[in-house]
């Protein structure tokens, strides 16, 4: 038993708790994050059905691009997170849609960036607003989203702050499940035209070292494609050809309207929908991304007969990922009286696509799981059975 | 007569076991006396031309009915042909092509007319049973019933997403997708026939602007507490709303239907239900009876309630809620006026509702406000006569200002526990309808309202969605 009075000791005692005390700070936590656990252990992509793509995160609900979208559409069941990747000014990697700060930002409200409103050529049109090639990250980080359109939900509006793309790769690793990644290589022309990377490189090379520093890689279907599922999107073919070098991940080459040219090569639509073209590009890519409404196109929101892009796109071994599918009334065609999931079975069933860029990606894993759920008693012998009864089909003939 | 008169009239045309026979001019002089024996076919088939064919009474069998007559054809026959040709078309139904000889006195519309019947020959004449129809409509037992193990499916004004409202196409398109029950607001015309319409002007869903024959009539009357302005309905015969062509309600909303389908009357309803391929229940609004009471008056005397509960015991509706007779024929009788119900309810034993309007809206007839018709001891006397409430959603689960849902009320349960169903009205697919927490989802919203808060029956614009909702979650259970 000790004399010592109770002061002395502690103040015996202070370096201790104060080694303590750091060694606490800077130890690191004695359960595993989520992202170093075995990749083995999350429940991987399913592969049976179309691909469920949650454009801009969940951006029905949250507005577009934010940690919160991209969360909330893993909650609801997304198989892959979207985004699109612009360069802020000091070259920095970040998750934007828009060239321009003012749909979908508070940028207005920012007065000490008044004066960098301004007009600037892109995709071969002047468009005027604040652009984010002349803000650093930590402008941009000061600003606040909001959601784009007036008739969705506003109560987010001034919450979340624009994010990088490692922080969007870093939500897609810790989700407690297998989630792919959806990343585009957005307006590359005008990116490359507005910000220097001081080693010389481009924009398509620093997206690359980011997917290789967080280890994607792998052709799709590959082991590791499956534990890190990836594709790399974008209108611009010969960003697409320069990062096939770089990455052998599998990419997507988006087709815009018809009335739209490609921004590095000025080409048509016709032209880059051509057999040819499809021969051509289908070297460098697994699939495409064309605009719904030029897959089946419509008049007077009646939906005409569809063209044979799917069918071209099939016959190259391409698959077809449309985008955008949205729940609101305006823009559904009639045929599918207002009913999202008329529209979600059409495209599934009917057209046959192999994946979906979706603003709500509730309703369409909802849809899913309604209508073809995971089977989990599917067997080998019941294949099999399957299998038979698709050959006695043929026989006799 | 017939019991089992079907809309459009496929009819009964009596012929020997010889087979073809002319249909002679005496037939047809005759048609004057059968029209006098049988009133209900004048007014039903006002319109049409029909002609009775009267079979020889040795013959001991009713032998006749009228005919619907469809267009005719645009070259008429030979008119000295003296004989019936008969052969099937593609559906199944005989056109028998009718000549006299000499030509009939009556209309020329009889020499060129093509008839379209459902016709059974042989064994037709010699049954000779009085009021029993002559062809096998078809047992109605072979017709798949009435679910009754899950919310009801109410196709509000029929299939009105997709087609104008209350329109004959808009309730075969809503019993083609699955609806349990159609709903149709009934309201009386000028020479007090009651037809199917919503409003009390014709303004907002009919071509009335279009009619200058009509434009002296536009006027401003009271109407629930408020003076509104427009073509009133009361101030039409039937014969001229048939004139008219409705058209889509919302601007949103597919108009390529607009200017086709006429207004219908509440018997013309009631066929398209009695003629479907399986048993569909029918859910008629005693519509603004105040104001139809005080604008139409009858000549026998009776009021608006007893015309409309007459025409429903005319088609043989009756029985308490799941009788063996309510099942063969589902009905639910609705209004917003108490009095009107408590009056129905000593004229027939088939369920009713008590429709409630919005909290700020008092009753049409007692002037009643939200608070006191739904308070426990009101809900106590009502349950006397109805067996359930239809609220407006909005006041069961309120929104707020941002369009989220607030805190539900206790309606639901209160219902409830009076042992009182409760339909709310009206789910609609378009996003500005459905308030944030459905994700702009209308399926998220049945799923709400049948999983979370338990109603009974659902009130909607677009039966398709709810009807593949509840196959889809059903199937998901097993």
């Amino acid at each position: 038993m000790s004399n010592l009075p109770a002061s002395t000791y502690l103040s015996g005692c202070a370096p201790l708790f104060l080694l303590l005390l750091l060694h606490l700070a800077f130890a690191r936590p004695l359960f595993p994050l989520p992202s170093k656990t075995k990749n083995e252990e999350k429940r991987p992509i399913q592969t049976f059905r179309p691909y469920n793509i949650a454009h801009r995160g969940s951006n029905g609900e949250i507005p577009e691009e934010t940690a919160d979208a991209y969360l909330r559409a893993i909650e609801e069941g997304a198989d892959f997170v979207e985004t699109d990747i612009l360069a802020s000014k000091d070259g920095a990697l970040i998750c934007f849609h828009d060239v321009t700060l003012d749909d979908t930002t508070d940028i207005a409200k920012h007065k000490e960036f008044a004066n960098r409103r301004r007009t600037y050529e892109v995709e071969w049109f002047n468009v005027t607003g604040w652009f984010v090639v002349d803000f650093t990250l930590e402008e941009l980080k000061r600003l606040r989203v909001k959601q784009r359109f007036s008739f969705r939900d506003q109560q987010y509006n001034g919450m979340f702050s624009i994010i990088t793309f490692e922080e969007f790769i870093s939500i897609a690793l810790d989700a407690d499940r297998t989630v792919g990644i959806y990343p585009e290589i957005k307006d590359p022309v005008f990116i490359n035209k507005h910000v220097r990377w001081a080693d010389g490189k481009k924009f398509e090379d620093k997206f690359v070292d980011t997917l290789l520093k967080y280890g994607y890689k792998g052709q799709y279907m590959s082991d590791n494609w499956m534990k890190q599922p990836l594709f790399i999107q974008s209108f611009a073919p010969t960003s697409i050809v320069h990062v096939s070098k770089l990455i052998d991940s599998p990419k997507v080459f988006l087709i815009d309207d018809i009335s739209v040219r490609t921004q590095d090569t000025n080409q048509s639509y016709w032209e880059i929908t051509s057999d040819d073209y499809l021969a051509y590009i289908g070297k460098y890519v697994v699939g495409l991304g064309p605009w719904k409404d030029t897959i089946v196109p419509a008049a007077e929101n009646y939906l005409m007969p569809p063209s044979d892009l799917v069918a071209r796109a099939h016959a190259h071994n391409l698959q077809v990922h449309p985008y955008t599918y949205r729940n609101e009334n305006q823009f559904l065609h009639f045929n599918f009286h207002q009913d999202p999931y008329a529209e979600y079975d059409f495209w599934i069933n009917t057209v046959g696509v192999d994946g979906m860029f979706t603003d709500f990606t509730g309703t369409l894993h909802r849809y899913q799981e309604l209508t073809s759920p995971h089977r989990k008693d599917e067997t080998a012998n019941s294949l099999l059975v399957k299998i038979s009864q698709m050959i006695s089909a043929y026989e006799g003939i | 007569m017939y019991e089992r008169e079907r809309a459009q009239a496929w009819v009964v045309s009596s012929f020997d076991s010889r087979g073809s026979r002319p249909c002679k001019s005496a037939r047809v002089v005759s048609s004057v006396k059968w029209r006098a024996r049988h009133p209900e076919f004048d007014s039903r088939y006002r319109g049409l031309t029909y002609i009775p064919l009267e079979y020889s009474s040795r013959r001991n069998a009713y032998a006749y009915i009228a005919l619907a007559v469809a267009a005719p054809p645009s070259t008429p026959p030979n008119p000295t042909v003296a004989s019936t040709t008969i052969a099937p078309a593609e559906n199944g139904t005989i056109p028998l092509y009718v000549h006299t000889h000499p030509p009939s006195p009556c209309s020329g519309d009889l020499l060129a007319c093509r008839f379209v019947a459902a016709v059974f020959l042989a064994a037709v004449a010699s049954r000779g049973v009085a009021a029993r129809p002559l062809v096998a409509w078809g047992d109605d037992s072979d017709r798949a019933p009435l679910q009754t193990s899950r919310p009801f499916n109410i196709a509000h004004r029929g299939s009105n997403g997709e087609l104008p409202e209350e329109t004959a196409a808009a309730y075969a398109r809503a019993i083609d997708e699955g609806a349990d029950f159609i709903e149709a607001d009934v309201e009386a015309t000028k020479d007090g026939h009651l037809v199917c319409f919503h409003d009390t002007t014709l303004d907002d869903v009919t071509d009335v602007a279009d009619h200058p024959e009509f434009a002296s009539r536009r006027r401003t009357l009271e109407v629930q507490w408020a003076n509104v302005t427009g073509f009133f309905i009361t101030d039409f015969t039937l014969a001229e709303l048939k004139t008219l062509r409705t058209k889509q309600r919302w601007d949103f909303r597919d108009k390529s239907h607009n200017g086709i389908s006429p207004i219908i009357t509440f018997e013309e309803f009631i066929d398209i239900a009695l003629n479907a391929k399986r048993v569909v229940g029918i859910y008629p609004e005693m519509k603004n009876p105040v104001f139809m009471n005080k604008h139409v008056q009858w000549a026998d005397g009776k009021k608006y309630e007893d015309k409309f509960i007459a025409t429903l015991k005319k088609y043989g509706y009756g029985g308490k809620y799941m009788s063996p007779e309510w099942r063969a024929k589902p009905v639910f009788i609705q209004s917003f006026a108490p009095t009107s119900l408590v009056h129905a309810a000593n004229l027939t034993d088939s369920p009713l509702v008590f429709l409630i309007d919005d909290v700020t809206v008092r009753t049409e007839d007692t002037n009643q406000s939200y608070d006191e018709i739904t308070s426990g001891e009101y809900m106590d006397y009502m349950k006397k006569y109805v067996v359930g409430i239809g609220p407006w959603k909005d006041t069961v689960v309120p929104p707020t200002g941002d369009n989220q849902l607030a805190t539900p009320t206790d309606l639901v349960a209160m219902a409830h526990a009076r042992g009182l169903q409760v339909h709310p009205y009206t789910y609609r697919n378009e996003n500005k309808f459905l308030h944030f927490n459905f994700r702009q989802d209308p399926y998220a919203e049945y799923d709400y309202w049948i999983n979370g808060v338990g109603v009974d029956g659902l009130f909607t614009d677009f039966p398709a969605s709810l009807r593949r909702f509840q196959e889809w979650t059903a199937k998901k259970q097993n």
